[in-house]
């Protein structure tokens, strides 16, 4: 439905001040039309503020933010437009939830947009649905409810602005491992029935190994590379020279590789792993 | 926002850093009194020039001084207009229709004018500028200890001024955070009346309250696990030690005090 | 008292509950009974709402147990007559690091920070000054002694914290999702720290968490599910059923899945399996012998 490409992005914090720190510097990349996009990088690494010029909640200082080809920020005035088309999912989105109901919280954002109430009422349903909060839930105060819960009310309000692209930055950070595969499985619904892009930040390099389709590798303000996640994946060498994590699985590989056992190392998936190893046995 | 700096500490080693922050309260306190002890031209003259003499020995630039006046620039002005149209004197210096300007309202100005700047420049000298908040709250901690005795919560107050500091700078994060995310769900903090402008920080103060909440309580869950308990039977890492610097600095603002009113008594020129 | 000698740590039949807001009392721990001995490095595992923080906030008094018993060191903490001074005496023993780095520190100074418990038990000023500046260098943390808390990174917050615990010269540190919120070096920085604090001093380690890589470096790993201890064993025993651990709402180390699903499939291999280097070597092994053979 939309494809997003960064031009030439750059971002300097406090410029002109002497705590000055290069953000990020001269990114030129492309989100594919329809892919599940993953950013990789350390905290610091920009990658938070890159998430937030997706949306244009942050400005570049040099370079062009373009969606479907055109610049977001052509015209300043209507920025808030692009934030109801890319929908962004901050990180502990459970943090911003506010009204007294789930119902109203997660009707929020299309209020917002100036929808009318039938159309707000249909799209709050949706949106429960695509994360799997049982109807019941809606009457409840956000403060009653669960961790686990309260993270997919929350992504619930993202949805239901139905944004063509979904942008979550750690959407499963602090959960345990049953909480994390209900956000992934959420967000993959709503891919799955909408056809929209989706770009996920994370630190789980499982979770990118299992979700994602693309990704964008960044390092100290850099682009440090990006592509199908087997070529990334492929340069394990290069991730964790820069002190990134590659899957479990993909470590183990390369060690085979370095034992003299002829496995190919861009492998990411506990399957894939199988494979090699029958062929080998 | 993460190079807000709470307070205006200006990180230096000057003399007035080096002292005691206790001594610096006492210090600030007596310089105050001391801008109310002149009447004349000469004391309020020596009076400024003490302050200039303490702007150079703290080595605060004085762009930065000049900052801290600006807020009060609006009081000055209105003192100034007051005490000039205001005072009656016997020495007329200028008058038009039922304008009179009296040679005692001009000089009531500039006093006033300068006993202002005196002490803004005096308490931020001595305060903020050369301590830290955090050497203050323990100074202030420290300084009104014997108050206990009398049941003033003084422990309790300076623990709560040092949380106070440690969370603003966290709090201010978070706003910032929250801020962003509902403007993501398409919030407009900028435009509408004011009605509706202070409706659209309800979705920014509830999530902020809650989440203060739940700081505080996991605060005072950590604070426990670590064994606190009131300030009794509580000692302290760092104790504040008054040295010879110290003393010469109280024994030279005394002299300054005395001297004043010694300097009030020369029946030199107008006389507040 | 006989039983109890040989276990830092023992609790006895432990049940707790807290009340919902329309009065609904949800039952949280329902008979747990464990041993740790000192010295013992446990991870405790379990989803949201296993009971595993209410348990580790038992131990240091902050909870109290509906019924049960529970000796540490050899007292007995839930009986009626504890003294406040006991109840001192075993937060002190029993450190306390949280989830939220931010939520813990109290000073806007890390020193001062660090000097907040020793200055809680009364210590003297210039012990306490040796203890900061022992435990801030046993964390690495001694370049920042005089920065803001706020402007270091999670794990250096982790860190501080820590540090914290250590300046009260604990017997046991219990790290409650101490890593949920950092990234992978936050993690590392922190689970490092844990290591070199057993190693170093020796001091009992109880880490809660729901990372699988974090709990294969325990000796021994506690999986509580619905308010009980549902398995109790070595990582390797613990993770050696994939199957037991999903049906409690955990998964297990993808080298461990990887070696499970080869046994599945008829291929024996027998070994620790729960980290990449002790995996690749299994399968090297496994794979040089079929080639000689």
């Amino acid at each position: 439905m939309a494809e997003i490409r960064l031009e030439n992005i750059s971002y300097v914090y406090s410029e002109g001040t002497p705590f000055e720190i290069s953000a990020l510097d001269d990114i030129n990349v492309t989100i594919k039309n329809g892919s599940v996009t993953g950013i990789i990088g350390h905290t610091g690494s920009g990658k938070s503020t890159l998430v937030q010029m997706l949306n244009g909640l942050v400005k570049p200082a040099r370079g062009k933010v373009m969606l479907d080809g055109k610049d977001i920020w052509e015209n300043p005035k209507e920025i808030g437009k692009i934030r109801f088309r890319v929908g962004l999912v901050m990180q502990y989105p459970e943090y911003q939830l506010f009204e007294e109901t789930i119902r109203a919280d997660i009707a929020f954002g299309p209020k917002n947009m100036g929808l009318d109430s039938k159309e707000i009422e249909e799209r709050v349903l949706e949106a429960a649905d695509f994360v799997g909060l049982d109807r019941d839930l809606l009457e409840k105060s956000p403060f009653d409810l669960s961790g686990g819960q309260k993270r997919r009310a929350a992504i619930a309000g993202i949805i239901a602005m139905r944004p063509e692209v979904l942008v979550l930055d750690e959407p499963a950070a602090g959960l345990d491992p049953s909480g994390r595969e209900m956000i992934m499985q959420s967000i993959m619904n709503y891919k799955k029935r909408t056809g929209a892009t989706v770009v996920i930040v994370s630190h789980s390099m499982e979770d990118m190994a299992r979700y994602c389709d693309y990704l964008i590798v960044l390092a100290d303000g850099k682009l440090l590379m990006t592509g199908k996640k087997d070529e990334v994946f492929g340069r394990a060498d290069e991730l964790t020279a820069v002190g990134l994590d590659v899957p479990q699985i993909t470590t183990m590989m390369n060690l085979l590789a370095g034992m003299g056992i002829p496995v190919n190392t861009a492998v990411y998936t506990i399957d894939d792993a199988l494979n090699q190893i029958y062929k080998l046995l | 926002m993460k190079n807000i700096s709470l307070g205006q500490y200006y990180p230096g080693n000057s003399v007035i850093h080096r002292m005691d922050p206790r001594m610096k309260l006492i210090l600030s306190l007596l310089y105050i009194v001391c801008s109310f002890l002149c009447r004349n031209i000469i004391s309020f003259g020596l009076l400024f020039v003490s302050a200039i003499v303490l702007i150079l020995l703290s080595r605060i630039p004085m762009s930065l001084i000049m900052r801290s006046i600006r807020p009060i620039l609006f009081i000055l002005a209105f003192t100034v207009v007051i005490n000039i149209f205001w005072t009656s004197g016997e020495t007329l210096l200028f008058e038009w229709k039922f304008i009179h300007i009296y040679l005692e309202g001009v000089m009531n100005a500039v006093f006033m004018v300068l006993r202002i700047f005196v002490l803004i420049v005096g308490a931020s000298l001595f305060l903020t500028y050369t301590t830290t908040p955090i050497a203050l709250t323990d100074a202030i901690e420290q300084l009104f200890a014997p108050l206990k005795r009398i049941k003033v919560p003084v422990h309790e107050f300076a623990m709560m001024m040092t949380i106070a500091l440690r969370f603003i700078p966290t709090l201010i994060d978070e706003t910032d955070k929250i801020m962003s995310a509902q403007k993501a769900r398409g919030a407009d903090f900028t435009s509408g009346s004011l009605i509706n402008r202070a409706k659209a920080l309800i979705p920014i103060l509830i999530p902020l309250f809650v989440s203060s909440f739940r700081r505080a309580d996991e605060l005072a869950t950590a604070m426990e696990c670590r064994c606190y308990h009131g300030g009794e039977g509580r000692t302290r890492m760092s104790i504040l030690h008054y040295r010879a610097l110290d003393f010469i600095a109280i024994l030279i603002m005394i002299t300054f005090g005395v001297s004043l009113v010694l300097l009030n008594m020369l029946g030199i020129g107008y006389t507040m | 008292m006989e039983n109890t000698k040989n276990y830092f740590i023992k609790t006895e039949d432990l049940c707790a509950s807290y009340e919902e807001d329309d009065g609904r009392a949800v039952q949280v721990l329902s008979g747990v009974s464990l041993g740790i001995e000192k010295g013992e490095y446990v991870a405790v595992l379990g989803h949201n709402g296993s009971g595993k923080s209410t348990f580790a906030k038992l131990l240091n008094m902050i909870l109290l147990p509906d019924s049960g018993k529970i000796y540490i060191d050899g007292t007995d903490i839930t009986r009626e007559d504890i003294t406040e001074k006991e109840i001192y005496d075993i937060r002190r023993k029993i450190g306390m690091v949280f989830q939220n780095p931010d939520n813990q520190l109290v000073a806007t100074i890390v020193e001062e920070d660090v000097a907040f418990g020793p200055e809680n038990l009364g210590i003297p000023s210039a012990e306490i000054r040796q203890r900061v500046d022992e435990a801030l260098s046993l964390v690495g943390m001694s370049e920042y002694a005089r920065h803001e808390p706020h402007r270091l990174s999670g794990g250096q917050k982790q860190r501080v914290a820590i540090a914290g615990i250590i300046a009260m010269m604990p017997d046991c540190m219990i790290f409650d999702e101490s890593t949920a919120m950092l990234d992978p070096i936050g993690r590392k920085e922190v689970m490092d720290t844990i290591d070199m604090l057993r190693r170093e001093k020796g001091i009992t380690i109880i880490n809660i968490t729901h990372h699988m890589n974090e709990a294969v470096r325990a000796d021994r790993v506690i999986v509580l599910n619905d308010g009980k201890v549902y398995m109790d064993g070595t990582p390797e025993e613990i993770f050696g059923e994939p199957y037991k651990l999903e049906l409690a709402g955990l998964e297990v180390p993808q080298c461990t899945a990887l070696i499970q699903e080869l046994s599945r499939k008829g291929l024996r291999l027998d070994g620790e399996c729960t980290t990449p280097e002790k995996c690749a070597k299994l399968l090297r092994n496994a794979i040089g012998g079929k080639k000689n053979g």
